[in-house]
């Protein structure tokens, strides 16, 4: 059965376990949280790279990535992303749960000591991280930001974002630009690394098949040892309303154009009315029976995929759609009608209840993953942290007609992003 | 009557049922009732190489124009009375298909209401409704569809490759065809299509979650409508060994470049078993997992990076091939390093620890893809479409040896029989 566990280890530092049997995993992460500001998204983002490249214990990735490969393919990683304003620096390790090793290994108890190992403990050469590891993260992560380039829906849609948040920190891309990243020198990263441990909030997540107790007694040490103080805040800009709409054009060699729309929902957590959000953008957008999917793509055919998003901690929903370059006018009148539709209530009950029965599925789903519930809690860090998806849902199925009406007609339109391809064809 | 049989893991303590059920159709119930979800996959053995096949009895092959395999999928969601999705809505299933080279399926995920959402799912997917106007309805969808992956690059390098390496294999063929093949669809093709391949003894229905099964059997009884035993031939033209050319190089919209270093395979026989699979998936991770000298040394070297680098077993009926790729800023050089390496371990055999790291490595993700039903469902239903057994490729990774895996790279992995696909950057 579940069983959830939430600690505060030291100053800005909370642990929460989520033990539970159904899964034949253990999953294991430490998040800092930073704010986002131009000056540190790139050194931030290359820290937790280059980290779990190697440590004092583990001088040489190909060794370290054999020791993983020996406890059955544990997985020791980082990512980076935003949650609203904040900069999100995950290390973590996976593997299977000890009870299913071939050979009587301990896998979680090792995942915990590798991570602390990395987090706490790096290698460094005359006072500094090694210039070949630093040479090498920086040169993955410039191409990490190309393979994002390449793929022509999630640049439309970053180029949006970047555009309609232009002067808010959420406007910054995550890990910073290919220049700034480029520029990057090795000898401030000590410093970085050093802040980070001491200075920055961390949420430490353990999900899965293993026992907590010794995983938390590992990383409790580990920060008591640094003597941390109270780790800095950050804040969340939450923008009410667009003050005009921006229309930005780019052209590129392709074959289909891309449209992206950024509203401005005026409601973002801990807003009360969140959930009402949340159902209002499924209806409009979110799901084979919304509005978009029924009008832009199956009857229109404008477009194999119409949808929307919405971000309850900036407020913020985005429409995103790949169409031709000809018919990009039509679809964005087609989507704003279907958003006046919202508006003005002309949606039946059964729209209503599938939304509902919709959002309810995908958060009772999110349990059977450790992924999922790693992800919910980290979102939730700015609102209610204790709330899980089951109480969540309950709020949805309770949000009333006239409260969608409402939601959708606190949007405005912020931003019009279009990617327009020449239309040639490449086959 | 219905042949029900149990099987169960030799590693793990799971198991499944596996059901011959009276209609014809093999049904398979993977319970995991600590699961909020229950996922559902049905299947048939039918894909976007299906363009020529011949009926047992009948004189003359029937063929038909590529990328039907997929429209027909897009229009089963149809039917007189109104489409599945808004049927599911009523259940808050979360619903989808997908068609892939020699299989079409057609799924939903649900937390509540899982046999109304069963029901659904075989009622429709048993009843084609196709008119002329709903066929021309789809042109423009799927031809959004097919736009869209033409500026994919991931695909493009893909769909390159397979073309330089096959003469006459459909494999070589887009999924979805052409905007001018599926022109050329009509009600009448799709009938024809249908009443062949949605026979259910070719096809699979595989139901993994929180499920009981005697109600599983009990919806199958009542909607699944018995079928007449049928067989069907895949018809290919005769496939040269030798590959159609070594090196293709496309330009398209991307920051960076990108490969895929394909050597093909003889195929012309029966499947290969899951034992040749695991045999093969084990060599592929010794000579190129993260832990190996390959690796390190393409990395170090700049020529890979650790988000896009992979290798896979790419085979099904009549083709089979392994497939390295990822981004490159020398794609050439990363194919030589390759290939150079692949000739070193030919000579003196594989590495005894990279064996072992191999086999332990793809043994714990054997493992941990079992944590999600998804996976489960839709690995059950490839498996079993390719008459295969799902448990048997954790047991043939965990039994596997090394002269076996040495022994696969007598026949495969030959420099002469490989191609390089390139994409670059416009300029």
């Amino acid at each position: 059965m579940t069983e959830i566990q939430q600690q505060s280890v030291c100053g800005g530092v909370n642990f929460r376990s989520i033990k539970d049997s159904r899964f034949k995993t253990v999953r294991m992460s430490v998040n800092f949280m930073q704010p986002l500001s131009e000056a540190t998204a790139a050194p931030n983002a290359v820290l937790p790279y280059l980290l779990t490249r190697t440590s004092r214990r583990y001088p040489d990735l190909t060794k370290l990535n054999g020791h993983l490969a020996e406890l059955y393919g544990a997985q020791l990683d980082a990512y980076v992303f935003k949650l609203g304003d904040v900069q999100v620096l995950s290390i973590f390790a996976s593997g299977i749960a000890d009870k299913y090793s071939l050979g009587g290994e301990k896998v979680s108890e090792e995942l915990s000591k590798l991570l602390c190992s990395v987090i706490f403990d790096p290698l460094f050469e005359n006072g500094m991280f090694p210039k070949d590891g630093f040479e090498q993260e920086r040169r993955q992560l410039m191409e990490k930001i190309d393979a994002e380039y390449n793929d022509k829906r999630t640049y439309a849609f970053l180029r949006c974002a970047g555009i309609m948040c232009k002067g808010e920190p959420y406007g910054i891309p995550r890990c910073g630009t290919k220049k700034d990243i480029e520029n990057l020198r090795l000898e401030n990263l000590n410093k970085v690394w050093s802040s980070l441990i001491h200075n920055a909030k961390a949420e430490i997540m353990v999900v899965g098949d293993c026992d907590p107790v010794p995983v938390y007694d590992e990383f409790s040490a580990a920060f008591h040892n640094l003597g941390r103080a109270e780790a800095q805040d950050y804040t969340n800009k939450v923008v009410k309303a667009a003050a005009d709409v921006k229309n930005i054009t780019e052209k590129q060699n392709v074959t289909q154009s891309k449209l992206v729309l950024g509203f401005r929902t005026g409601c973002a957590e801990p807003d009360v009315n969140v959930p009402a959000a949340k159902l209002m953008n499924v209806l409009f957008g979110g799901s084979p029976n919304s509005k978009l999917f029924l009008n832009v793509r199956e009857k229109l055919s404008l477009c194999y995929y119409c949808s929307s998003l919405y971000d309850p901690l900036k407020g913020i929903i985005f429409v995103q759609s790949g169409v031709e370059t000809k018919n990009i006018k039509s679809a964005q009148t087609e989507i704003l009608k279907q958003l006046d539709e919202v508006k003005k209530g002309n949606f039946t009950d059964e729209e209503l209840n599938a939304a509902k029965l919709s959002i309810c599925n995908s958060y009772r789903t999110i349990a059977d993953s450790p992924d999922g519930l790693e992800g919910w809690y980290l979102s939730k860090t700015f609102s209610d942290p204790a709330e899980d998806p089951e109480e969540e849902a309950e709020k949805v199925r309770a949000v009333t007609r006239e409260e969608v009406i409402k939601a959708a007609g606190k949007m405005t339109l912020d931003t019009v992003y279009a990617l327009e391809g020449s239309g040639a064809e490449n086959k | 009557m219905n042949d029900i049989k149990e099987v169960r893991s030799a590693h793990l303590d799971d198991f499944y049922y596996k059901v011959k059920h009276q209609s014809g159709l093999t049904v398979y119930i993977y319970p995991k009732n600590k699961n909020n979800s229950t996922y559902a996959v049905f299947g048939t053995k039918y894909g976007s190489i299906d363009n020529c096949f011949k009926i047992a009895g009948e004189k003359e092959p029937h063929k038909v124009p590529d990328g039907i395999a997929h429209y027909l999928e897009h229009k089963l969601f149809e039917s007189e009375d109104g489409d599945a999705f808004a049927r599911y809505a009523k259940t808050g299933a979360s619903a989808n298909a997908y068609t892939s080279f020699y299989n079409t399926c057609y799924l939903f995920s649900c937390t509540q209401n899982v046999y109304e959402s069963l029901e659904i799912l075989l009622d429709f997917v048993q009843s084609p409704y196709f008119t002329k106007e709903t066929v021309q309805k789809e042109q423009g969808i799927i031809g959004q569809e097919i736009k869209m992956y033409d500026d994919d690059p991931q695909w493009c390098v893909l769909f390159d490759l397979l073309e330089a390496m096959y003469h006459n294999h459909p494999v070589k063929n887009d999924i979805a065809g052409t905007v001018a093949s599926i022109a050329r669809i009509t009600p009448e093709l799709l009938y024809e299509c249908y009443n062949t391949f949605y026979n259910l003894n070719n096809m699979v229905l595989c139901v993994a979650g929180n499920v009981d099964a005697e109600k599983v059997i009990a919806m199958c009884d009542k909607m699944l409508k018995p079928s007449k035993p049928i067989r069907i031939d895949r018809i290919f033209e005769e496939e040269p060994r030798h590959i159609v050319r070594a090196r293709v190089e496309k330009k398209l919209a991307v920051a960076s470049p990108m490969f895929n270093l394909g050597f093909k395979e003889d195929a012309g026989g029966p499947m290969a078993g899951v034992e040749k699979v695991a045999r093969t998936d084990i060599l592929l991770e010794a000579l190129a997992g993260d832990f190996t000298k390959l690796y390190r040394s393409l990395l170090d070297k700049g020529l890979i990076n650790e988000n896009t680098f992979g290798k896979e077993y790419f085979e099904g009926p009549g083709f089979a091939s392994v497939i390295f790729g990822g981004d490159s800023k020398d794609p050439d050089a990363a194919a030589e390093e390759i290939k150079k390496e692949i000739e070193r371990v030919r000579r003196e055999g594989i590495d005894a620890a990279d064996f072992r790291m191999a086999q332990k490595s793809l043994y714990g993700h054997s493992v941990s893809a079992l944590n999600d039903v998804g996976n489960i469902a839709n690995s059950l239903a490839a498996l079993s479409l390719s008459g295969r057994d799902f448990f048997g490729y954790i047991d043939a990774i965990a039994d596997a040896d090394i002269d076996g895996v040495n022994a696969r790279l007598e026949t495969q992995l030959m420099p002469e029989y490989s191609s390089l696909s390139v994409v670059k950057p416009f300029g």
